[in-house]
């Protein structure tokens, strides 16, 4: 297990070198070789699912020495949670690898950041202590600044920066909390220890447990994000290759509320029962505020940009609720908007390299020339709302049923997310799909080939599998929600 | 029996590398004057002089394993850890930098020896300064290494602006000389005393509390004459300029060698001298750490000339080091750690400087460097390793070293100072990131064309880019060398 641990890190760093290594000659070869290399983790991920670690809370593995005169050592481990969203993120770097055009998939500097990008997002996934985490987590910044940067469209320079810079001040605060936790500890300790075993045994007084919880929930925040610290987003996903875009909206906005799972909640319960009704408010903001925006957008990849911040209002109203059904809601919720937002930024993608353009009245009975599209659209859609038999509905259900017991009146609000998620989804589908084809741009073009539909099926057999049979998944979780729920238990009656 | 020499505590192994430097600059001087060699053998020459330095400094550690801490030629020159570092420090700069200030000699045809003396010469000053017990010595070295800076900053008589660069290094430099010797006097003046140990001892001697302000002042006024020296603010005026106009193939030599010198110094005054009212030096140093922090990246973030940009990070990490320095022993070896990082990235950026626009040219604008990455892949991702390594982001030593000296900072409950500094990284990302942006992101029609690399400099770039990425990685060694530098101090 350790082995396949370390593979997950080594196989997409090794890959994206591989890519750098071969000459520009022969950059037919880029795609597919980083489609192996995606696939063999892709492969180790579906096999974790079936480990020992893969329903059990995070359990440290292996250690790395690193600074040992001050006793600082580097830990990798597994849970559930981790392997979920393990797998999520190598699906979402195999399918993109797939979706992408011909000109990005054959330039090595793309692939190559897609998959250093890969191998960022799986180090923060089985990190074991606050310094990998902070390490990979920052390191995630330098392969998204070149997919942006180099690749984005127009206004790239101004969101790259605005993206980098919102994210290094918000990682500044993590930085901050984990020297203050690793000081605390060498109290204790005698060396500076910040593995999560260490933490989850350090007692800390209710002012410093405070204190950090703001720390580190602040910079996570940020990558959520959540409402008023949500403006990067937008820009962002408007200026991003659809590659950055997907891997962006599935899996890095979810590093964000991963880390207040892991981190936050459970060594600073005390800071968060301080603070979960303020986080509560803020979510419930952003899912109204953000279904709302989205309903003005004309610019379709804007829209589901917006509609992010709505569903990441969900996850984290569900975590601040604290009940154990809301948090299995908002783990459950992360899985499913990474794979919907993936699919839609992935379909945006598709219609963008025919049309080279977003806006939504640019489009018009496209249901006519592209039928396949259409469907798949509708149907990734309709997961996107919430609609009952698919996933997205799993996991609001279970978080506005989870919620609603500790915030009755917040809880309702919330439920109107899904409604107008439905007037926002479905209105732009009405506009670009349905009717009579408006320009005459839209008459000849062409359905979804062969490679674009493989790169989207995942996603879709996802999206009916988890909504029909959330069973599976679900079971990958109730270790480490149960875990959490107990902790914010615990220490309410303390109280 | 013991003899005179015993007494006198001569012994010349401890001053070995400035004689060796200063043989090969006789052998230099011999080779022009006397009879007319070629340039080869000069090359040969100095090179071989720089290699016979490295290894009387590891003489010197033998020497240090029989003898210990211990000072010689009546007091006036001390072997102790810093020396140690220092000399292997001082050394290594010479080594890294050998080829491009090499290659820039070559370059102006006439002056050749003589720029080669004169920066073996700063060197030597370097190491004597370094070596230095007494305060004398120690303004000895300063000016012997500081003078020879002066005049390699306007070697390139043509130029407007390397004449414009010696001449304000000179005034602004021979200024903080007086500072610095006046402070000298002071302390003479209070405590009749001129040694760095001594001035700890008169100190414990007469109490803490009851150190006359002459001997405060006195003190003050050199740790001003050394920061002047590592471009801290408020003294920090004269390095953009100076960067910018220094023909830049010597930039990367005269920044790093007076940068480490002076900090070693520093940190030795630190730890020993100022061990027992270290305490009172809080708000100055402070004050000078936040003031350099600021005005660095306040500056920085709007440069077109590159070479002015790097002046300007030199001194938000002045500020950065300063704070390690001022902050216990453990922070002092933080600091060191910080210092030997950042050295390796100061001099790999020159480097490429120095390969994009030619040794001589002076200065370095921003669109010399646009789309660099198309024609000339490894000179760009080496420059992103360096760039990034000073903005500090993990994987890169620059992230271990703030790592670091923030944790020993927070443990000493200096929560304003981190503040500050963190602030000062998150503005740090910004103009790091610019000419990595304008190197390799963006798109743009008039690219640089590509460039012949030397097979030296690609070794050179890659060792150092290796090292950046080598103590992000596996930083272990690294820190137990700081942390034996200071262990005795505690």
């Amino acid at each position: 297990m350790i082995t396949i641990m370390y593979s997950l890190l080594l196989v997409p760093l090794f890959s994206a070198i591989l890519i750098f290594l071969i000459p520009n000659s022969r950059k037919e070869t880029f795609r597919p070789i980083g489609i192996a290399f995606s696939l063999i983790t892709l492969t180790q991920c579906v096999y974790l699912l079936f480990g020992e670690y893969a329903k059990t809370e995070f359990t440290i593995l292996s250690t790395f020495k690193w600074i040992q005169s001050y006793g600082i050592n580097l830990h990798f481990g597994l849970s559930g949670m981790s392997t979920l969203l393990l797998l999520l993120s190598s699906l979402l770097v195999f399918v993109s690898l797939l979706s992408i055009g011909n000109d990005h998939s054959e330039s090595k500097g793309f692939v190559g950041s897609l998959l250093m990008l890969h191998f960022a997002i799986n180090g923060v996934f089985i990190s074991g202590d606050l310094i990998s985490l902070f390490i990979f987590f920052e390191a995630l910044l330098i392969p998204m600044y070149f997919l942006m940067g180099i690749w984005g469209g127009e206004n790239r320079r101004y969101a790259t920066i605005k993206f980098i810079l919102y994210t290094v001040f918000g990682s500044v605060f993590i930085f901050i909390g984990t020297v203050y936790t690793a000081v605390l500890s060498f109290g204790v300790n005698g060396r500076l220890a910040v593995d999560f075993d260490t933490l989850s045994s350090l007692s800390l007084l209710e002012s410093q447990s405070k204190t950090l919880f703001l720390l580190f929930t602040f910079g996570f925040l940020i990558k959520v994000p959540i409402f008023p610290l949500h403006t990067w987003l937008p820009d962002a996903h408007v200026e991003a290759p659809t590659a950055g875009s997907i891997m962006l909206a599935g899996v890095l906005l979810k590093v964000g509320a991963y880390g207040i799972l892991r981190v936050s909640i459970p060594f600073f319960t005390e800071g968060f029962l301080a603070y979960k009704n303020l986080i509560a408010i803020l979510s419930v903001i952003g899912i109204i505020y953000g279904a709302i925006v989205a309903i003005a957008q004309i610019d379709i990849k804007k829209l589901i940009a917006y509609s992010s911040v709505s569903h990441m209002g969900f996850v984290m109203l569900g975590i601040s609720a604290g009940g154990f059904l809301s948090i299995e809601g908002a783990i459950i919720q992360m899985i499913n908007h990474g794979i919907t937002a993936g699919a839609l930024f992935m379909l945006v993608g598709f219609i963008y390299e025919r049309r080279h353009t977003r806006k939504i009245s640019d489009f018009g009975g496209v249901k006519i020339t592209m039928p396949r599209y259409a469907a798949i659209f509708l149907f990734t859609s309709f997961a996107s709302i919430g609609l009952p038999g698919l996933n997205g509905f799993v996991g609001e259900f279970m978080i506005l049923m989870g919620s609603f017991n500790s915030y009755k009146i917040l809880t309702s609000f919330a439920a109107f997310g899904v409604v107008l998620a439905a007037i926002y989804m479905l209105w732009a589908y009405q506009r670009m799909f349905t009717g009579p084809i408006k320009y005459e741009e839209n008459e000849n073009l062409s359905d979804l080939n062969s490679r674009e539909t493989a790169s989207i099926a995942p996603l879709v057999l996802l999206m009916l599998f988890i909504g029909i049979y959330p069973n599976y998944i679900e079971s990958f979780v109730i270790q480490e929600a149960s875990f959490l729920s107990d902790t914010i238990a615990l220490f309410k009656d303390l109280k | 029996m013991t003899t005179v020499s015993e007494i006198l505590g001569i012994n010349y192994i401890v001053i070995a590398p400035t004689l060796a430097l200063l043989l090969t600059v006789i052998v230099l001087l011999f080779c022009t004057i006397t009879i007319s060699t070629p340039m080869y053998v000069k090359k040969y020459v100095s090179f071989v002089g720089i290699l016979v330095t490295l290894f009387t400094i590891f003489l010197k550690f033998g020497l240090f394993l029989t003898d210990g801490v211990s000072s010689y030629f009546t007091e006036k020159i001390l072997l102790d850890e810093f020396a140690l570092v220092g000399n292997v420090l001082v050394g290594m700069v010479l080594l890294f930098t050998f080829n491009s200030f090499w290659k820039t000699s070559e370059l102006i045809e006439d002056k050749t020896t003589e720029a080669l003396i004169l920066i073996l010469m700063s060197a030597s000053g370097f190491l004597l300064m370094i070596d230095a017990e007494n305060f004398i010595m120690l303004f000895i070295g300063l000016e012997i290494g500081s003078i020879s800076l002066y005049a390699l900053a306007g070697l390139n008589r043509g130029d407007q602006l390397s004449n414009e660069a010696a001449l304000k290094y000179f005034l602004l430099g021979s200024l903080a000389s007086c500072i610095f010797v006046y402070g000298i006097a002071l302390i003479y003046v209070s405590l009749s005393i001129i040694g760095v140990y001594e001035t700890s001892i008169a100190i414990s001697f007469i109490g803490p509390d009851n150190v006359p302000l002459t001997t405060f002042v006195g003190l003050i006024l050199i740790i001003v004459g050394l920061l002047f020296k590592v471009a801290a603010a408020p003294f920090q005026a004269w390095a953009p300029d100076v960067y910018q106009g220094s023909p830049t193939g010597y930039v990367g030599y005269m920044a790093t060698v007076a940068k480490v010198s002076s900090f070693i110094v520093l940190a030795r005054l630190v730890a020993v001298s100022l061990t027992f009212i270290i305490d009172q030096f809080d708000l100055f140093f402070g004050a000078v750490v936040i003031l350099s922090v600021l005005a660095g990246a306040l500056f920085a973030a709007n440069q077109s000339d590159l070479k002015r940009l790097i002046a300007y990070s030199g001194v938000i990490q002045s500020g950065f080091i300063l704070s390690g320095i001022s902050s216990g022993v453990y922070g002092i070896s933080a600091s060191t750690f910080y210092l030997i990082t950042y050295i390796i990235q100061l001099i790999g950026i020159f480097t490429v400087f120095s390969i994009i626009s030619g040794q001589l040219s002076s200065d370095f604008q921003i669109s010399n460097i646009s789309g660099l990455f198309k024609e000339n892949k490894f000179i760009t991702i080496t420059f992103s390793i360096f760039m990034l390594g000073l903005a500090g982001l993990p994987l890169t030593s620059g992230f271990v070293s703030k790592f670091i000296l923030i944790t020993n900072l927070w443990s000493y409950e200096r929560y304003i100072l981190v503040t500050v500094l963190m602030l000062t990284t998150v503005a740090g990302f910004y103009f790091y990131l610019r000419p990595i942006w304008v190197a390799a992101v963006e798109k743009t029609e008039n690219v640089v064309e590509k460039i012949q690399v030397k097979n030296s400099d690609k070794l050179l770039l890659g060792v150092l880019a290796a090292l950046t990425i080598y103590f992000g990685l596996l930083p272990d060694t690294l820190v137990n060398i700081t942390r034996w530098m200071v262990e005795g101090y505690l």
